[in-house]
């Protein structure tokens, strides 16, 4: 039988197997699906919702001041009253040590005073919301000062959002491409959790008596795993863009360059694992200590530049951290082939595929438990 | 060939004669040769010194408990492990030089009976067929082992003797002339054991060669044309079924139980250690073992000792052999399964 042909029949047996197994559609098509979705509707603002806090206004006494200012925070649209009318101090401070209000707003107890007090839960003090709130409140007061003063503000900020490709980059394009290219090296680093199981059935040994190369028995491998990664790809951009309104603007080439390189580097650290595991659990623990790193290190769900110092040149070794980012350029950035950044990140890729592929091939080829 | 006539006959000579080596001043090359097969684990010996020759056509048995040495051995013919010492040549080749033709020429079922799991039993053979130019046709296989009907069904969900089956079905899939099968029958109910059989028998009709492991005496002494046992890597004896009984039953075992005690049973062996037709005794407490190569004569004796001695006599018996026999006889070792 010709090599193509027999090519043909060990990808068709391997894509068999691939399917029949569950476990390859609930970690590669389920989870990341999940992981996806779930991040989404926490973090990408569940589509385009407005941002709404619940709060309490507490007002001490009825005076002009103190009046004025809730006729002008019940104007606030982001402001979600807890109770319509103004709750009494210790009502208010049950509600937020209980969550139950994000934040207590308590206006000036005498028509002279001049400050509003800000009460919120100690443990939400560095949140979003919270920032969120007295950079609101801050504003409102400011206006509020400038027409008690009169006076007509001569600046204003406009705040708009730029990234380096397209105008309407948003989270969830971002966290979407971050999973796409997850799940792509989750394939790789857990896919060859294979050669693992083979070596303990003896498959491996079986194999080795019939005149069949095992090199080509690892192309028709990494064929059927190119072929898994393309259903990811398709998927999960399919949910991204028709559930949270992704936007993708694809250079081919580039797509192309980051995803093979990325895939057969991930593929290369899978084969390495599998080199020095001896059972199934040692490998999937180092698989899952690997993966969970870089998950959070190499910015799939957040941008690193957001880590502290120390931890930025970490994220700067790991090879996923390039893998995203050139599967990013190829996604959503609609560039990267020209961009000498993107070729650094394939080389750096490909470097850790090369001597993940190298030391792999060294230790199967020196250790002689391998077959058993 | 000087040294392998010696190589030979550390082993006894009935390795000799049915190599037919020193008859022939000839080259003479038998399908399959093992010489002085050597193998190390650390410091544990597990083949020492392994040598034999198959014939053509023959069912060819290594047999021996667990630990003797038999996969090892099998192994090292097979081309899975290198010896440490020692050559193996199969039809004339070796495994140094010869790798890819010896694997056209042989079909292995290994003791894992390692298989796709995910895939059916078509599937398995189909794939396994693709590995080689000219496969047999996979009907043909499924019908010799018997799985026709069970086809589509994936190896997971086949029974034991199914899957040893399909596993064997696997191993001739490539028509090769020499079949290697690694205890087929370990662990399988008897009835699944004698379906196994029927499939060596098949292939020896065919004409194939089928070198065999096993630890049942039963199966050798069925299935084989010539039984190799081995023991603590060594082979201990080599010869037909019929002759290696043969041999054995020139030197039967004699029991006799006294009833007069311990005393009588004790003079009796050290009567019988005289006479010149016992082997060798084993007394335990009032019952005596004695192996004669002439029992009646024997027995003649015996009795004659006895009566004079007024001993009485509660039981006597002589006891047919069998495999399981030759293998005590020559280990000195009780048999486990």
């Amino acid at each position: 039988m010709s090599k193509s042909k027999q090519l043909g029949k060990l990808f068709g047996a391997q894509i068999k197997m691939m399917f029949r197994e569950k476990q390859v559609w609930f970690w590669n098509l389920f989870f990341p699906i999940i992981l996806m979705v779930l991040f989404m509707i926490i973090f990408g603002g569940g589509g385009s919702k407005e941002f709404k806090a619940d709060i309490a206004v507490v007002k001490p006494s009825a005076n002009a001041t103190a009046d004025m200012l809730e006729d002008h925070l019940r104007q606030v649209p982001v402001f979600k009253w807890k109770s319509d009318q103004p709750v009494s101090q210790e009502q208010a401070d049950t509600w937020i040590k209980d969550k139950d209000v994000e934040a207590v707003i308590v206006l000036p107890a005498t028509e002279d005073a001049t400050a509003v007090k800000l009460i919120v839960n100690k443990e939400n003090e560095k949140s979003a919301t919270t920032q969120a709130i007295s950079g609101i409140l801050d504003q409102f007061i400011q206006q509020t000062n400038f027409s008690v003063a009169g006076v007509q503000p001569t600046f204003k900020l406009n705040m708009d959002s730029i990234s380096n490709g397209n105008d309407d980059l948003s989270y969830v394009d971002f966290l979407m491409t971050g999973m796409i290219a997850l799940s792509i090296a989750q394939g790789g680093l857990f896919g060859m959790v294979e050669m693992v199981e083979m070596r303990r059935k003896g498959l491996l040994r079986r194999l080795r008596l019939t005149p069949v190369k095992m090199g080509l028995y690892g192309v028709a491998g990494m064929l059927v795993r190119f072929v898994l990664a393309f259903v990811q790809i398709c998927i999960l951009s399919a949910i991204g863009i028709f559930g949270f309104g992704a936007h993708l603007h694809v250079d081919i080439p580039t797509l192309v360059i980051a995803f093979f390189v990325g895939a057969l580097a991930f593929n290369a650290l899978g084969y390495l694992f599998s080199s020095f595991s001896k059972t199934l659990e040692a490998y999937m623990g180092v698989a899952n200590i690997a993966s969970f790193l870089m998950m959070f290190l190499s910015g799939i769900f957040f941008p690193t530049n957001g880590f502290p110092d120390w931890l930025q040149p970490v994220s700067k070794v790991l090879p996923l951290t390039y893998f995203v980012n050139g599967m990013r350029d190829g996604m959503v950035y609609g560039n990267g082939i020209g961009t000498g950044e993107f070729w650094m990140g394939i080389g750096i890729l490909g470097a850790w595929g090369a001597v993940a592929f190298l030391v792999a091939a060294m230790i199967y080829r020196n250790g002689k438990v391998e077959v058993r | 060939m000087r040294k392998t006539v010696e190589a030979l006959s550390l082993f006894g000579y009935n390795v000799i004669v049915k190599s037919g080596l020193e008859n022939k001043g000839e080259e003479f090359m038998s399908l399959l040769e093992a010489r002085n097969l050597k193998k190390s684990f650390g410091t544990v010996k597990a083949v020492d010194g392994i040598s034999f020759s198959v014939e053509a056509g023959e069912v060819f048995t290594i047999i021996g408990p667990n630990g003797a040495g038999k996969t090892t051995t099998l192994e090292m013919v097979e081309g899975l492990q290198p010896p440490d010492g020692g050559s193996i040549s199969i039809a004339g080749l070796t495994w140094d030089k010869d790798a890819f033709a010896i694997k056209l020429m042989i079909g292995v079922q290994p003791q894992s009976g390692a298989m796709f799991d995910l895939l059916t039993v078509k599937e398995n053979l189909e794939l396994f067929a693709s590995f080689y130019p000219k496969p047999k046709s996979t009907e043909e296989v499924l019908e010799m082992i018997n799985l026709s009907d069970h086809r589509s069904k994936r190896v997971k969900s086949l029974s034991g003797g199914q899957r040893q089956r399909l596993a064997i079905g696997l191993a001739m899939i490539s028509d090769p002339s020499i079949i290697f099968l690694d205890e087929p029958t370990t662990g399988l109910d008897p009835q699944a054991r004698r379906n196994i059989w029927d499939i060596v028998l098949k292939l020896k009709e065919l004409g194939k060669t089928t070198i065999l492991t096993t630890h049942y005496m039963e199966e050798a002494e069925k299935l084989s044309d010539r039984v190799c046992i081995v023991d603590q890597g060594r082979i201990v004896t080599l010869d037909t079924p019929a002759a290696l009984i043969e041999r054995l039953t020139k030197e039967r075992e004699v029991r006799l139980t006294f009833q007069d005690g311990e005393e009588a049973a004790k003079e009796t062996e050290r009567m019988a250690m005289g006479e010149s037709t016992v082997v060798r005794t084993l007394r335990e407490g009032s019952s005596l073992k004695l192996w004669s190569v002439q029992p009646e004569e024997t027995l003649y004796g015996l009795f004659g000792f006895t009566k004079e001695q007024g001993y009485r006599v509660e039981q006597v018996s002589i006891r047919e052999m069998s495999l399981e026999d030759v293998f005590i006889a020559f280990t000195g070792k009780e048999w486990r399964d």
